[in-house]
């Protein structure tokens, strides 16, 4: 017999997903699935296209993270091009992920996860959304949406446009970084720094217990990212390092054309997307995280001075790395500090405005990768051409796919913890949801899929009678 | 100053129409115009300084001719993947205290499909559009003038 119930608040997640909570004779969780239900097959229909349209056509698998397949894909045929392309072309292209940076952790952070944190859990769902967060805060609401406009301008100043900029081509950028457009971001650095700095104090005040912290749980994993050969927080190039709880480097410099040496995906009949995970551990032993706390547990530094002070801080009095849900969100206002102290670095370079953007050549390997850290986690590129460039086979794992088995785990812990003898509530949903949503999967990336479609949860009893949660 | 905004995504044919409405506008001395895939909560930081705001989107079938019609804030399902312009005018007041004057120019459109270009009907109805838009910026002009006299 199957029971439906409806319940109000919007998802706020960025694409479509399904729960399921399998419960034992008890009513207790027995196991829980996350399951993405959408097909649309990126990798199939690439293959005879030619490399010179991949950044273009892939930045058309998302429309809220184009910048970083664009970027993966350019350093992809970069590798195919056998090129190295100009430093002021590599400058740009990190100031253009840095800005991506910065505008999508503002969205994940002021307009999909404030509202649950700032407002309270169990608040009410008419009011627990970006709405209700101007009525509580309308300064900090303000403030969010400049510093997120901000982070899109930037990317708007340097592609031409916000969505699909089509300007991060094989072997460079298509357009040097002019007088004017320098200008502006400089001059706009300083009230973003602050916007930062002031959320952050607000969110060190409002969550400075270890037990609010915890709210969505807290388990071991390893983390993946990249870093610089040095250890520092890297965002562009460097090397892939997967760490321990302890910070212990566990592959500590691969290189990161070679991430097939190490991770592997599996697949599931219940869900579309992969799981990815550390192969020599096995599946799914080998459980890693990636994106905002992924990266800030596996740099040693971020290696500017005001992130490196925060982080000081978030590591303050901690025996192990955090293996906490709820501190992604901490991890991303870090992220966006470290970002504008980057950018600042980035636009005082002295070649920031040369002409010379683009390296021309043609086909010169039959295999390339690119690898690179997007807002969301590690994000991984892999061609195979033909001697004329035509794709024979891509392959993407982007970072909501290496995260399926965390946000798994995640969604595990938490209906166990609020979950006892089949009673739900709709705050219980809600922390469900805000454990997916703390990882911030973007699911049109992982799995493709189009359109809007609600949060499901799906509740089997013992006896095989299921129960279904939809938010619209 | 009034701001045009052409909403929809060049991609999936008619649906483009609104930011090709911009691009066949011109330069518009006495307005802002963009073209956008989608409203996003951000552009309250335009319409927070517009005078008065004309957003230009299609229409799924239906409409005999392009309309222009007055909108006024509304609550709206979230922020999310849609944000409908009357949802952006309320949440425009709710975070800066006012929201400008607002219509809506619905152009007919009939392929939605993908596709980089608009289908003949489409073709057919941007002069109207266009046309349209001109003769709203012109209102506002009537409208400052009578003030001014």
């Amino acid at each position: 017999m199957q029971r439906e119930i409806h319940i109000e608040p919007v998802t706020r997640i960025e694409g479509h997903g399904k729960i399921s909570v399998f419960l034992d004779e008890k009513g207790d969780v027995r196991d829980a699935q996350f399951h993405v239900t959408e097909l649309r097959g990126f990798e199939k229909f690439c293959e005879g296209r030619t490399l010179w349209e991949m950044p273009g056509l892939t930045a058309r698998i998302c429309g809220i993270c184009p910048v970083s397949h664009i970027l993966a894909s350019a350093k992809a045929c970069d590798a195919i091009l056998a090129v190295r392309i100009p430093r002021t072309a590599e400058l740009l292209r990190r100031l253009m992920n840095l800005g991506q940076f910065v505008q999508s952790h503002a969205l994940s952070f002021f307009y999909l996860s404030a509202p649950d944190f700032l407002l309270g859990w169990d608040a009410d769902p008419a009011t627990r959304n970006v709405v209700g967060l101007v009525a509580a805060n309308p300064e900090l609401a303000r403030k969010g949406i400049r510093l997120r406009a901000f982070g899109q301008e930037v990317i708007d100043r340097l592609g031409g446009k916000r969505i699909h900029p089509a300007w991060a081509v094989p072997g460079g950028v298509h357009q040097p970084l002019s007088a004017e457009n320098r200008a502006w971001i400089v001059s706009h650095l300083p009230e973003a720094k602050a916007t930062i700095l002031e959320t952050l104090a607000l969110y060190k005040k409002a969550f400075a217990s270890a037990e609010l912290r915890n709210l969505l749980g807290a388990f071991d994993s390893m983390y993946l990212g990249l870093v610089t050969p040095d250890g520092l927080w890297e965002h562009y190039t460097g090397v892939l390092r997967l760490v321990d709880m302890k910070g212990k480097a566990i592959v500590p410099a691969l290189d990161p054309s070679q991430y097939a040496t190490i991770i592997k995906e599996a697949s599931e009949p219940w869900t579309y997307l992969k799981f990815p995970h550390y192969e020599p551990m096995g599946y799914p032993e080998g459980m890693y995280r990636v994106g905002p706390l992924g990266r800030v547990n596996v740099c040693d530094r971020f290696g500017t001075p005001m992130a490196d002070r925060e982080l000081e801080e978030f590591r303050a009095g901690e025996k192990k790395r955090s293996g906490r849900v709820f501190d992604y969100h901490y991890a991303r206002l870090l992220e966006m500090l470290g970002a504008i102290e980057q950018m600042e670095v980035v636009l005082a370079d002295a070649s920031i405005l040369s002409p010379h953007v683009r390296a021309e050549a043609g086909i010169n390997e039959l295999e390339g990768v690119g690898v690179h850290e997007a807002p969301r986690g590690t994000l991984i590129h892999h061609y195979h051409v033909d001697k004329n460039g035509v794709i024979e086979k891509a392959n993407f794992i982007v970072s909501t796919g290496h995260n399926n088995l965390a946000m798994n785990r995640a969604v595990r812990e938490i209906a166990k913890t609020y979950i006892k003898k089949g009673k739900v509530t709709e705050g219980i949903l809600n922390r469900i949801e805000g454990g997916i949503r703390a990882y911030d999967p973007c699911l049109s990336c992982s799995v493709h899929a189009v359109g809007h479609m609600p949060l499901r949860l799906d509740i089997v009893e013992a006896d095989g009678r299921r129960t279904t949660l939809c938010q619209e | 100053m009034d701001l045009v905004i052409g909403i929809g995504n060049p991609l999936r044919g008619d649906d483009g129409i609104g930011p090709r409405v911009v691009a066949e506008l011109g330069p518009v001395p006495s307005a802002d115009a963009i073209g956008v895939a989608q409203l996003t909560p951000e552009l309250a930081l335009r319409l927070r300084t517009a005078d008065r705001v004309l957003f230009v989107d299609a229409a799924v079938a239906g409409e005999a001719g392009t309309l222009v019609r007055r909108i006024r804030p509304a609550r709206g399902h979230g922020l999310g993947h849609a944000v409908s312009p009357e949802a952006l005018l309320d949440w425009t007041e709710r975070v800066f205290g006012r929201a400008p004057d607002a219509w809506l120019l619905a152009v007919p459109g009939r392929l939605f499909d993908v596709a980089e270009r608009l289908s003949p009907e489409g073709e057919k109805a941007l002069p109207e559009a266009v046309e349209a838009v001109q003769a709203w910026l012109r209102s506002a002009a009537v409208e400052s003038s009578e003030e001014d006299a």
